[in-house]
């Protein structure tokens, strides 16, 4: 359970999509904070609070679409999970692939979890509402790495 | 062959102008015998062009040379055998009847050679059968290569079909995947204006917004059933032996709420147990038992399901007493997305047989739609009694 305020970082290209999950998390029950990027390169950017992003916030959780321009959302995560930095950052895959290759490579590769990406609006709206209960209001989450 | 298309200047003996021209390639050790067969052979319809072989060496050289249309072979030929020479052949890639011409040779022998693929035989002291063998072997060569032929034609089909297969398979899982995304878009934002400004425009924007939302949500369960129908063979890869009793009770089981509120009564004779591949089998008795429960009629729904062997196959039936097909819609309720009614009357994409009939035929079956006697509908498909376990793998 958090005390101050959740970061969650989205990573996504669509931004029909960004709107509709930034949406869901006003309606869960978790206040959250978010951040949004487009692509793999801003993630990793973003993470690494470079150039624009020197201020931003270590986010707490990301949500992160597997099919990214620039940097692949595979690359991303792989690239997340081998660095002492970021790797206990939680990640949780979320994407329209349903692909049975996509959710195993994503598990291999270190995501803490993988929703696919629900067909309607109210499903949308309650798996991201499962997971804002979840992973901010339930889980215990780590402390950011001191560099 | 024509000799006069193909005669070059050194041929010009006029009593051969008509003869077919038949080169021949001779394997013999012992001179005099080799003039012998030669003699022989010039007796005959051919205007023969021969060459001539010793050593295995020489032999493989020459057949490289000039690809003769007959190979004359002694048996015994010192260091080597006349039916050796089909196994250099073969090596060479080259497809040539082969005569032995030899001193007497023991039945056994004999057998032994044209099973070992020599197209016939001549003893020495009956060289006046030479041209009768050679006649033979001649037809022989054309019908391998007509045969040759056709199995290259019909392999090349196959694989072509095989291809354009595989590529609307692909087709129709990359269009249903990269469909999705901007479909949910449409769907979910049209969902999003009818929860927040119901009421807020006028009448007929509510109704609008209505039809993009249905006619959404209906696109996306096509392209979940054409993603399922595509899927059909190429993820399960788990070839077990099954019971089908267990099959058809968990398929019950699964259908136990509306066979509950239909009463239906759903009964099996003794199933069989066969090599099923995952969930394959059961995914058919799932459309055909929900199909009969789905197009009852007015009186309670009643379900059979028997199987009968006959020879390498056996036979399901699954036999309803519903609302029946037309015999001139027997066939084309397998076609995907083909309906008989609406949607208000019977909700359903039209996928579901179009399922079956692919699994089934990926295992070598056949499903057929057949009207039962006294009002429903009997499906009966096949399915072969002993499946290799991976000769029919997903293409």
């Amino acid at each position: 359970m958090m005390t101050t305020m959740a970061e969650i970082l989205l990573v996504d290209d669509n931004p029909a999509d960004l709107d509709l999950t930034i949406d869901a998390l006003a309606q869960s029950p978790w206040r959250t904070h978010v951040s949004t990027v487009s692509d793999g390169a801003e993630a990793m950017a973003y993470l690494y609070r470079e150039g624009k992003y020197s201020e931003a916030i270590r986010p707490h959780l990301v949500l992160l679409d597997l099919n990214l321009p620039r940097k692949d959302g595979r690359a991303v995560l792989a690239d997340m999970k081998s660095k002492p930095a970021l790797r206990r950052i939680p990640v949780v895959i979320f994407s329209t692939s349903q692909a049975r290759k996509d959710i195993e490579s994503s598990y291999e590769l270190g995501a803490n979890s993988y929703v696919s990406k629900p067909p309607t609006l109210s499903e949308w709206v309650s798996a991201v509402k499962v997971l804002n209960e979840f992973w901010i209001g339930c889980a215990c989450l780590p402390r950011e790495v001191e560099s | 062959m024509n000799t006069t298309a193909t005669r070059t200047a050194r041929e010009t003996e006029p009593s051969h102008a008509l003869k077919p021209r038949l080169r021949v390639l001779l394997v013999e050790d012992d001179p005099a015998d080799r003039d012998l067969i030669l003699s022989e052979l010039n007796k005959g319809e051919f205007e023969i062009h021969s060459d001539a072989a010793v050593t295995a060496d020489e032999f493989r050289q020459r057949i490289r040379a000039n690809c003769p249309d007959v190979v004359l072979a002694d048996y015994n030929l010192g260091q080597w055998r006349g039916t050796d020479a089909l196994e250099i052949m073969r090596e060479e890639g080259l497809d040539i009847p082969l005569i032995l011409v030899s001193g007497a040779l023991g039945d056994v022998t004999a057998v032994e050679c044209i099973k070992q693929g020599v197209t016939d035989y001549v003893l020495k002291d009956s060289l006046g059968r030479l041209p009768m063998a050679l006649r033979g072997a001649l037809k022989d060569k054309s019908a391998r290569e007509e045969r040759k032929r056709a199995e290259e034609s019909l392999a090349e089909k196959v694989e072509e079909l095989a291809r354009s297969n595989a590529d609307l398979e692909q087709f129709a899982y990359v269009a249903s995947h990269d469909l999705q995304e901007p479909l949910r878009m449409v769907a979910a934002y049209t969902q999003l204006l009818a929860e927040r400004y119901r009421g807020k425009l006028d009448e007929q924007a509510d109704k609008y917004i209505n039809y993009a939302v249905e006619g959404a949500v209906r696109m996306q369960s096509l392209i979940q059933d054409l993603l399922a129908f595509s899927r059909v063979g190429r993820q399960e890869i788990g070839v077990k032996s099954t019971d089908c009793n267990e099959i058809v009770e968990r398929t019950i089981e699964n259908l136990q709420g509306t066979i509950l509120e239909s009463g239906a009564v759903v009964t099996h004779g003794p199933l069989p147990r066969l090599m099923v591949r995952g969930l394959q089998l059961q995914q058919v008795f799932q459309h055909l038992i929900g199909n009969a429960l789905k197009f009852r009629g007015p009186q309670t729904p009643a379900i059979q399901i028997a199987a009968t062997k006959e020879g390498a196959e056996w036979t399901f039936t699954v036999a309803d007493n519903g609302i029946g097909i037309s015999p001139e819609y027997a066939e084309s309720v397998f076609i995907i997305f083909n309906r008989l009614h609406t949607r208000t009357e019977y909700p359903g994409n039209g996928v579901g047989l179009a399922i079956c009939k692919k699994i089934v035929q990926q295992h070598g079956g056949r499903i057929r739609a057949l009207p039962r006697d006294g009002g429903g509908t009997i499906f009966n498909f096949t399915w072969p009694a002993e499946e290799l376990a991976e000769s029919r793998g997903p293409a």
